[in-house]
């Protein structure tokens, strides 16, 4: 765990936490100094002159002053560190995320990264306070102790050596025997919470088939068998929490029985017997501190290596030398792209023209979406390259790439603030009117009508307070206020209106006359509006050209094309 | 939600278990006494050994000593198999308790809420209690239980020096005490700062995506970095005023310290002759255990408040009042379906609906249609007894909807609603969920109506294969699959939410034909979006800002010239015809 703290840190954290270790090993040798100065101090007090102790308690006060200087010194020293982790964690967290790939942030990371740069922050700030010091003592004094007892009494000294061991692998393998049997257990709670979540989530559907809890096998079903599952995994639980305690009660016991046979024996003075008895006692103490954190453990290294997960997630390189291109052509030469082996796209090439608009079809999951966020540089093509006047997309600067590509996704993501704050996203420097007039050509006016606050009106957490469709035409309106020279378009015209849909159509065939347009397209009269149409099928374009050309003949346009008249034609047949 | 007395939750909750957490505390109360009791028998041996008249008993205090640490052991693991038990129990019975609630409380309960609010009360809650019931409970009374019976057999060995142990222990409380004095409101002002810095991570991390590709990054950065930054400042600030409290709290019940404090009192009245040496022992064996509980007390009493304040969240959600319609068994005559004067809204305030009037006779087809927000999607749940109307009635054969059975209701009613949710369960129980007894040939039967049949057999589980797990939906699949759900109910009275834009063409002419199949022999409400698709409806009626604006069949309402004539000159601009082709639908 302090590797992982340290890497997560990195190198400049790394001599405080060095100087932060040095102090707290020299604090808990204090420690185990103090307590083998007890056994003078014993043997002397129950000998024949007590007083002879005295000198004892004077070198053991000394040894306890320096354990609480070195300590206090530790413990400053930790809660600086402390304060430091989250500054250092959350700076380098931050710069890592601007610098990381548009693809890397799915939704299931991006929901874990929200959690490791707020929560999982906030606990490792207590990482060098609350848990470095109990682990270090629970390593450095119980050697020093047993080292002592071995001098002491080396009978009973090989026994708590012997032990010393057996009780650190006690240790280790129940707290992955708690932590197994916790995932376990957690894994079970997870799976019934979700079924209930899902049961909330699903109350509409289930109401309107008229399911009950009561009647709902499924959910029933599901927490019974949690219950029983549950339960079979008490057995291993149970003996996770208690085999630590058993241990040391029983490394204690043997020693109390060995002992008192010794000294029964003769073989051992009572004086001695004591002193070794206090010692074995101060030997399981630091580790019983620590067996107590086990939770705490697992928690902090589970959030360390997420961290270091994130840290370590590979960006993409920025061109030493960037260039500039000088047109807005764009061209998919030989493009080959998969994720995790699957490969999606398989040698797609094409080009799309200066102020030309093409519309991209095929099958869900032939990767048209991929295609679009190649040309945004989301990931880099595995072969293959995708140039941009000429220039590969690599050897363009980062902001100047993104300045240069407008994207409007089907997910439309707004952040908490107003309309117009939301819109004008897509040109800082816009002026109300600029705004507004993008609004409009987006299709948003009817919408901003019904609003008394208009482009003020706050959009809520996430654009809640607005529909889907209401959320598309804000991402259009910021697209279109950004005048990108090339523009992406993702169509998902499903949730508007026949009025805004019209609006939204004139603003997209506006757009196409001053910009590059890729339309991954849905809707026929986009389709054939289009200069080019590309068909993606099997990770290659298998089709291409004019409404014209495709239409008639025999390819996967065609089939489609024909489909799609019919479902036009479609009708419901009442009575 | 009426509950302010703080006992509440725990009767409620805990209350079934409480015999069970009574035992559990003995057992574990006596587990740590044993486990005190044998660092008495080290006491007590060194004490026999000292005294040469006492020899015989050794052994036997040896041996007691040992069985006590043996007994410590197998106490605490019952206490352990006791409180597990006992929350094994406790979380089937809340995990009903919540699901029944749930499929109780209004729709509009959940409005407000969001599935993340759900979510906390049964997944972070539940699981908080686990800790409460099966480790914090045993945790707290250890740490109680073992000092004072460290303390009463060191009283019996000298209540001086017993008095001595308790000042580390005194010590360490007050200023634990003086750390947290003040702390209420700084607490407070902590957890703005936490929240804060959360809101600015989520936001921060969930636009960087959208933020990047406008070259908008660094503004996000700055923002997080502020929040991160007032963040590092507030601890600072609260650490330099705390840090040596704390740290003096927590090293003054160190063992070195306690044993520092006894042994300087002790010793010199030991070699002074005022008490025997080997009553000292017993001090230096058993005085660092009567302190050492201050020094965790804290995360102990943290986690017993986090525990009940969870309790306390899942007893309110246990009581939420439940949807107090009435269920009197009144029967419908006939399947008409009529909305009288209905007005509806969610919030009390802003009306969705306005005196609506619309009547679903039987065998005819009825197209709502409108801008977005018109309330289509209302009117739907409203059929489906999902909402209340807030004026006006629904009424199903003369029926009210509120007094009809539910089971009545949704056998006369059905529904395929544009968002469609699929429950984590085989492809066969969710095209049977009206119907849980129908047989496989049934369900086959509607899901080769509803043209999705090929698709599942095509896959490796077939029917069985479990959605989400086995098998991922297209959106135009799970429309599909929907509409084979509502095949199978076969309701007389069938209300559609029409879809439009899928993926790809093919899917959206399978959707169509599905929806045709469904179509055939119904009463009919479609809320429909492409007007050409509801033309030849018995009546179209349009819906806007919440009221009925026109209503009849297409080419009167053409005529009239009015909203519904707007919308379709607006769609037909949009259908390919200014690339001069004839429109392609016959």
């Amino acid at each position: 765990m302090i590797r992982s703290l340290a890497t997560a840190l990195g190198p400049a954290s790394a001599a405080p936490l060095r100087r932060l270790l040095a102090l707290l090993a020299a604090a808990a040798a204090a420690q185990g100094t103090a307590y083998a100065l007890l056994v003078p101090l014993i043997q002397n007090l129950l000998g024949d002159r007590p007083a002879a102790a005295l000198p004892w308690l004077a070198w053991f006060a000394a040894a306890t002053a320096g354990y609480a200087a070195l300590t206090w010194w530790a413990q400053n020293l930790a809660f600086g560190l402390g304060q430091d982790v989250a500054r250092v964690l959350h700076d380098r967290l931050g710069e890592k995320v601007i610098g990381l790939p548009l693809g890397w942030f799915t939704p299931a990371r991006t929901g874990e990264l929200s959690r490791l740069a707020s929560q999982s922050v906030l606990q490792l700030m207590n990482v060098p306070a609350h848990l470095l010091r109990p682990v270090v003592t629970a390593t450095v004094t119980p050697l020093v102790v047993a080292s002592v007892l071995l001098v002491v009494e080396p009978r009973l000294g090989a026994a708590v050596a012997v032990a010393a061991p057996l009780l650190a692998l006690t240790l280790w393998w129940s707290n992955r025997a708690v932590a197994s049997a916790d995932a376990a257990r957690h894994h079970v709670m997870d799976d019934a919470a979700a079924r209930i979540v899902e049961f909330a989530k699903s109350q509409p559907l289930l109401r309107a088939y008229g399911r009950t809890a009561r009647e709902h096998r499924l959910l029933d079903d599901a927490l019974t068998a949690q219950g029983r599952a549950d339960r079979a995994l008490l057995h291993r639980v149970v003996p996770g929490l208690v085999a630590f305690g058993f241990a040391v009660r029983a490394l204690l016991g043997t020693v109390l029985l060995l002992g008192v046979h010794l000294a029964l024996g003769g073989d051992l003075d009572a004086a001695t017997l004591v002193a070794v008895l206090v010692l074995a006692v101060r030997f399981t103490e630091p580790l019983a501190t620590a067996a107590e954190l086990g939770a705490s453990l697992r928690m902090a290294a589970g959030n360390l290596a997420g961290v270091n997960r994130v840290l370590d997630a590979a960006t993409l390189p920025e061109p030493v030398r960037p260039q500039r291109p000088e047109t807005t052509e764009v061209v998919f030469d030989d493009v080959r792209f998969g994720y995790d082996d699957r490969p999606v796209l398989r040698g797609v090439g094409f080009t799309l023209p200066e102020k030309s608009m093409t519309a991209l079809v095929g099958p869900s999951g032939a990767g048209k979406t991929t295609v679009a966020r190649l040309l945004a540089r989301f990931w880099d093509v595995q072969a293959g390259a995708v140039r941009i006047g000429g220039v590969d997309v690599r050897d363009i600067a980062g902001a100047d790439l993104s300045a240069r590509v407008s994207f409007v996704f089907q997910d439309v993501y707004l952040f908490d603030g107003t309309l117009a704050d939301n819109i004008r996203l897509g040109r800082p420097d816009a002026t109300d009117d600029e705004v507004r007039e993008a609004a409009g050509r987006a299709g948003l006016d009817d919408v901003l009508a019904a609003l008394p606050a208009g482009l003020r009106t706050p959009v809520g957490e996430g654009g809640t307070a607005l529909s889907g469709g209401q959320r598309q035409r804000v991402s259009i309106a910021r697209a279109l206020l950004k005048r990108a020279p090339i523009v992406v378009l993702d169509e998902a015209t499903a949730s508007l209106d026949p009025e805004a849909d019209a609006a939204v159509q004139t603003a997209v065939a506006a757009l196409a006359r001053r910009a590059t347009l890729l339309v991954i397209a849905h809707r026929l009269q986009t389709v054939r509006a289009a200069d080019q149409i590309l068909v993606l099928s099997d990770g290659r374009i298998s089709e291409r050209g004019t409404h014209a050309d495709l239409a008639d003949g025999a390819g996967l346009y065609a089939s489609f094309w024909r489909e799609r008249a019919e479902a036009e034609g479609w009708r419901l047949v009442g009575g | 939600m009426t509950d302010t007395d703080a006992p509440r939750p725990l009767t409620t909750i805990l209350g079934p278990i409480r015999g069970q957490l009574a035992a559990a505390i003995v057992l574990q109360t006596a587990a740590s006494a044993a486990g005190i009791g044998m660092l008495v028998a080290m006491a007590e041996i060194g004490k026999r050994l000292l005294d040469p008249a006492a020899d015989g008993t050794v052994w036997a205090v040896a041996l007691a000593g040992a069985g006590a640490a043996l007994a410590s052991v197998l106490l605490a693991a019952a206490a352990n198999v006791v409180t597990h038990l006992a929350d094994t129990a406790l979380q089937l019975r809340l995990r009903r308790g919540l699901a029944d609630r749930l499929g109780r409380v209004p729709l509009s309960w959940y409005g407000g809420r969001g599935s993340g609010q759900v979510k906390k009360v049964v997944h972070d809650d539940v699981q908080a209690m686990h800790y409460l019931v099966a480790h914090t409970v045993l945790d707290v009374t250890s740490v109680v239980v073992a000092p004072v019976a460290a303390l009463t057999y060191l009283a019996t060995v000298d209540w001086r020096l017993a008095l001595v142990c308790t000042l580390p222990l005194a010590a360490g409380a007050a200023l634990f005490r003086h750390a947290m004095a003040g702390a209420g409101p700084k607490m407070a002002a902590y957890g703005r700062a936490a929240r804060e810095i959360n809101s600015a991570a989520v936001e921060f991390v969930d636009g960087i995506a959208v933020l990047k590709t406008f070259g908008r990054a660094g503004a996000a950065h700055r923002r997080f970095r502020e929040a991160a930054d007032a963040f590092s400042d507030f601890f600072a600030r609260w650490a330099a005023g705390t840090t040596a409290v704390t740290t003096t709290s927590q090293l003054v019940v160190t063992a070195p310290v306690v044993l520092l404090v006894v042994l300087a009192s002790g010793l010199p009245a030991a070699v002074a002759g005022w008490i025997p040496p080997s009553a000292l022992v017993a001090f230096i064996l058993l005085a660092p255990a009567v302190a050492a509980p201050v020094a965790g007390i804290g995360t102990r009493v943290q986690a017993l408040r986090t525990g009940l304040t969870a309790a306390g969240d899942v007893a309110a959600l246990l009581d939420e009042p439940a949807d107090s319609r009435r269920i009197e068994p009144v029967q419908p005559v006939g399947t008409t379906v009529r909305l009288d004067d209905v007005g509806f809204s969610y919030d009390g305030t802003s009306r969705v609906l306005e005196g609506v009037n619309l009547e679903l006779a039987p065998g005819t087809v009825t197209a709502l249609v409108g801008p977005s927000g018109a309330g289509k999607t209302t009117v739907a749940r409203l059929i489906a007894g999902l909402h209340e109307p807030t004026t006006g009635t629904v009424t199903v054969g003369g029926a009210d909807i509120g007094d009809l059975d539910p089971a009545l209701l949704h056998r006369t009613v059905g529904f395929v609603l544009q968002e469609v949710i699929l429950l984590r369960a085989s492809i066969a129980d969710n095209i049977a969920l009206a119907r849980p007894h129908a047989t496989r040939a049934e369900i086959e039967a509607a899901a080769r109506a509803a043209q999705i049949h090929d698709r599942i057999a095509a896959q490796p589980g077939g029917y069985d294969a479990v959605v989400g797990v086995d098998v991922s939906l297209s959106g135009g699949e799970a429309q599909r699959l929907s509409i084979a759900r509502a095949l199978l109910a076969d309701a007389p009275v069938m209300v559609l939410d029409e879809a439009t834009a899928y993926a790809d063409p093919h899917a959206e002419a399978q959707i169509q034909r599905a929806l045709s199949a469904l179509a055939a022999g119904r009463t009919l409400l479609v809320i429909a979006h492409r007007l050409a698709s509801v033309r030849t409806a018995d009546q179209i009626v349009v819906l806007d800002h919440g009221r009925v604006v026109e209503r009849g069949r297409h080419d009167d309402l053409l005529a009239a010239d009015g909203r519904y004539a707007r919308m379709w000159r607006a769609q037909e601009t949009t259908t390919p015809v200014a690339a001069g082709g004839k429109k392609e639908a016959p």
